[in-house]
């Protein structure tokens, strides 16, 4: 794996604590402030922080640092968990979020600054008390302790004795250091295990081992305090040794091998020479030392702060990196409620792979329906045989389909940043509720779900939700609501996005259209329609353009996106209720429902997402314009007629309106159109196949699919085919 | 011949393992991944390890949690067991060393560090 893909793997984890996060702190906003739920949070602000060092993003990393900290002390109670203070995180959380796509994608770093000393001040405002503490930065420049007056100058109170005696060991030091820099010369280091260091594992032998590496080597060895055999304890340490240590090797390097062990191990470092015992008397364990003595030597504290290479920001000491030692619980309850706790046990796999595994369930799928055709056609009945081959295909089908499924939560998680971000430019404060988070679908219909959702959240709260005066002055609660939700209903699922406000404001949308001459004057529109003109190309009801909604993209581009996905859009309103937004979606994008039908001796498939209705026209419902054209008129309207056969270039099939079948299709860019063929054969589910890499493109052709017969069906392109084969002025026309 | 040392590393994080696994591999060690404390144990119930190392705030059974039944347990007791800490504090080390830790590796680490503490530790 290359240090690219591990890089992706962060990023990926970065989503889903910035979602675990979100989920965190809204359940936290609900009232569910238990120590799981918050732990959740911090652990998933730590988790952005951990791997934001790993890979050298520095202000992704400050930031989530300060941010961590503040949640840290949440955690631990010493921060009150107000609503005001939710309400700092939750935009913190944003700030993080902006700052992980910085990280992602380039560009600069969203500007962090206020939000840095607002975070600084909530977590001061509440350790005020513990304020002196936190003025001294941890292992920033210990050794700017050096003063003149010890003593005095510092506030340190406590622990002034400690303070003390660093300050004379570093006096102590640098009286040490220069005769050494003068004339190079060994040093002894001591070595002293005490009883505890054979615990935790530790080996203080490799210590020793790593001494000699350094070029040390056993000058002595104390065995003084070896008691007799009876009283022979293995776990205690009697042992201890004298090291003699060339000149160059760093005294910084023989404390690091002695890092681990603490204060379960004495270190002594003395001049060459220097009788071990005169030392070590100096530095017992435990007790703080006396003033040092008199002897150059520098006395070595097993613990001592050593510079760290991240600068990190002052930090208060109440921090942890873990839970109190009482928590952890062997077997935690397999659900422990917070929503950052589903880690789950899961595998990442490759898209491709799978992507491969749901295509050759789509060939098995083709290759069961020829097989059934094949022995219908030689006479043999094996009815119970196909029967259970049948069923084991959908099982897995549905079951490599589930693999690529994922909650629709991921896309709904995104929505309160949404409306936070809407809040503060529109001032209209919307409560969400959200229902069927957990309903999955296709990864890749999620993944391009994102975009059109966003736009209907922001239309239905610019254009949807009234301002707080107008909802009070209509007898509504100040505060808007917003309901999204996602069902399973027949294979396909529903998403809704429904608003309480004023409603489709008919007059205006109509007035408007009339006015961009999106519809004629005189046109007689149903409510229905006049609610689906504004997703006409180029409508815009605002009447101001805000910079919410009147972004350049329009409804028209929201319908767009869904239909690409082989789905549909649809709206309800009611004056004075509000508006819903209704989304049909397949399941999968691998898979789509189509109507099969014959031009000439060519079998087709129309995407049933275009299909509105298919009829076999009476007489009169055709009209011919000029010589070769021919307009269908539906229930009032006229739309042109588009002959498949001519289209494709089939030598035969229906060749006028009346012989055939028309198929009444809805486009994006060429409006509705009416296909001519000669008949419609089926509608089932078929596999798409792309034309582009197994041949080439081909204009007006989607791609192709096999059939159960065995035979290849080309798939219509039907926005590509209507908007190429009907000139422009005559889709006015219409 | 010589029997390259097994690690068992601990972190909930896919990306931080696979750095792990990355820096470790490549330098001869034989690594083994979990993703959480309580995974940990049921991996060193049926193998065998000669270092764990294991990240600090993880979801069921985090780090110290999982030091304390190692260490309380027969099998692992006496394993060398190295904490991944963002902090190199006195006091986080104190605790880490209290916790039955028998180290610490700091993050971000580089690969020569945590390869001299591997080593420091190793038995």
């Amino acid at each position: 794996m290359t240090p690219e893909e591990i890089q992706q793997i962060f990023f990926v984890e970065c989503e889903e604590s910035l979602a675990a996060a979100e989920a965190g702190l809204a359940a936290c906003q609900s009232g569910t402030q238990d120590g799981d739920t918050i732990n959740g949070v911090f652990r998933a602000v730590h988790s952005i922080k951990g791997g934001a060092g790993a890979f050298g993003f520095i202000e992704l990393q400050a930031y989530t640092h300060t941010f961590e900290t503040l949640l840290s002390d949440v955690r631990e109670g010493t921060v009150d968990l107000t609503d005001d203070l939710i309400g700092l995180l939750l935009r913190a959380l944003d700030t993080l979020s902006d700052h992980v796509m910085t990280a992602r994608e380039g560009g600069s770093a969203p500007d962090d600054a206020a939000l840095i000393v607002e975070m600084q001040a909530a977590q001061a405002g509440a350790a005020s008390a513990a304020a002196p503490e936190a003025e001294e930065a941890p292992a920033a420049a210990p050794v700017a302790k050096v003063d003149d007056t010890p003593l005095a100058a510092q506030d340190s109170g406590d622990d002034g004795l400690d303070f003390d005696l660093d300050s004379l060991l570093d006096d102590l030091t640098s009286d040490f250091d220069q005769p050494k820099a003068a004339e190079p010369q060994g040093w002894d280091v001591h070595v002293r295990p005490h009883a505890g260091a054979m615990r935790n594992g530790s080996e203080p032998l490799l210590m020793l081992r790593e001494l000699v590496e350094l070029g040390g080597h056993c000058t002595h060895c104390d065995v003084g305090s070896v008691p007799s055999l009876d009283q022979f304890d293995p776990s205690q340490g009697y042992l201890g040794w004298t090291f003699s240590m060339p000149a160059e090797a760093e005294v910084d390097a023989v404390r690091e091998i002695f890092d681990f062990i603490g204060s379960d191990c004495t270190i002594a470092i003395g001049e060459e020479g220097m009788p071990a015992a005169e030392i070590e008397q100096a530095q017992a364990p435990t007790p703080p030392a006396p003033p040092a003595p008199a002897a150059p030597t520098e006395a070595v504290e097993p613990a001592k702060p050593t510079a760290t290479p991240a600068a990190a920001p002052a930090t208060p000491p109440s921090e942890a990196a873990a839970p109190a030692p009482a928590t952890p619980a062997p077997a935690a309850a397999p659900n422990s409620g917070s929503a950052a706790s589903a880690a789950g046990q899961s595998i990442r796999i490759e898209l491709l792979k799978l992507d491969r595994l749901i295509d050759l369930v789509g060939e098995l799928v083709i290759a069961q329906a020829m097989l059934v055709q094949r022995l219908d056609g030689a006479g043999i009945t094996a009815t119970e045989e196909l029967a259970l081959l049948e069923n084991l295909t959908r099982d897995i089908q549905e079951s490599a389909m589930s693999i690529r499924a994922q909650p629709i939560s991921s896309v709904f998680s995104r929505v309160p940043r949404i409306l936070r971000d809407l809040a503060s430019t529109t001032g209209k404060h919307v409560k969400l509720d959200v229902i069927g988070e957990s309903t999955e679908l296709d990864k890749t219909v999620i993944e391009r779900l994102g975009e059109p959702l966003t736009h209907l959240i922001r239309n239905a709260v610019d254009h949807g939700i009234e301002s707080a005066e107008d909802r009070i002055a209509a007898g509504k609660n100040p505060e808007g609501t917003l309901t999204l939700s996602a069902e399973h209903r027949s294979g396909r699922i529903l998403i809704s996005i429904a608003d309480d406000g004023a409603g489709i404001n008919r007059e205006r949308v109509l007035a408007k259209a009339i006015e961009k001459g999106i519809v004629a004057p005189e046109a007689q529109l149903s409510a229905e329609e006049i609610d689906h003109l504004i997703f006409a190309p180029g409508f815009s009801t605002a009447q101001t353009i805000s910079s919410v909604s009147g972004r350049g993209v329009g409804m028209d581009v929201v319908r767009q996106n869904v239909k690409d996905l082989g789905g549909r859009i649809m709206i309800e309103s009611k004056p004075g209720e509000g508006t819903t937004f209704v989304l049909t979606l397949p399941l999968t994008l691998a898979i789509s429902d189509g109507m099969i039908v014959n031009v000439g001796d060519q079998t087709l498939v129309v995407p049933l997402a275009h299909v509105l209705e298919s009829l076999r026209p009476a007489e009169g419902d055709v009209k011919a314009l000029g010589s070769s054209r021919h307009m269908l008129n539906v229930r009032g309207r006229y739309i042109p007629v588009l002959s498949l056969r001519e289209a494709l270039g089939a030598n035969s099939g229906a060749t006028s309106p009346e012989e055939g079948v028309l198929i009444v299709v809805d486009t994006e860019s060429a409006g509705q159109a009416a296909l001519l063929v000669d008949d419609i054969q089926d509608q089932r589910q078929f596999v798409i196949k792309s034309l582009a890499t197994n041949y080439r493109t081909v204009e007006g052709v989607a791609g192709a699919t096999i059939l159960g017969d065995g035979r290849v069906a080309l798939i219509v392109d039907v926005d590509g085919l209507v908007a190429c084969a009907l000139p422009t002025q005559e889709r006015q026309a219409a | 011949m010589t029997i390259s040392t097994r690690i068992l590393t601990v972190d909930d994080s896919a990306s931080m393992r696979a750095l792990l696994n990355h820096a470790l591999t490549s330098n001869g060690f034989e690594v083994a991944q979990a993703d959480d404390g309580v995974a940990a144990l049921e991996w060193l119930a049926v193998n065998e390890v000669d270092v764990v190392i294991t990240d600090i705030n993880m979801p069921r059974l985090d780090g110290f949690g999982l030091i304390e039944q190692v260490r309380g347990g027969t099998r692992h007791r006496d394993r060398p067991i190295l904490v991944l800490t963002t902090e190199s504090s006195d006091e986080k080390k104190n605790r880490a060393r209290r916790a039955g830790a028998t180290g610490w590796i700091v993050k971000p680490f580089d690969t020569e560090k945590l390869v001299a503490a591997v080593r420091r530790v190793a038995h």
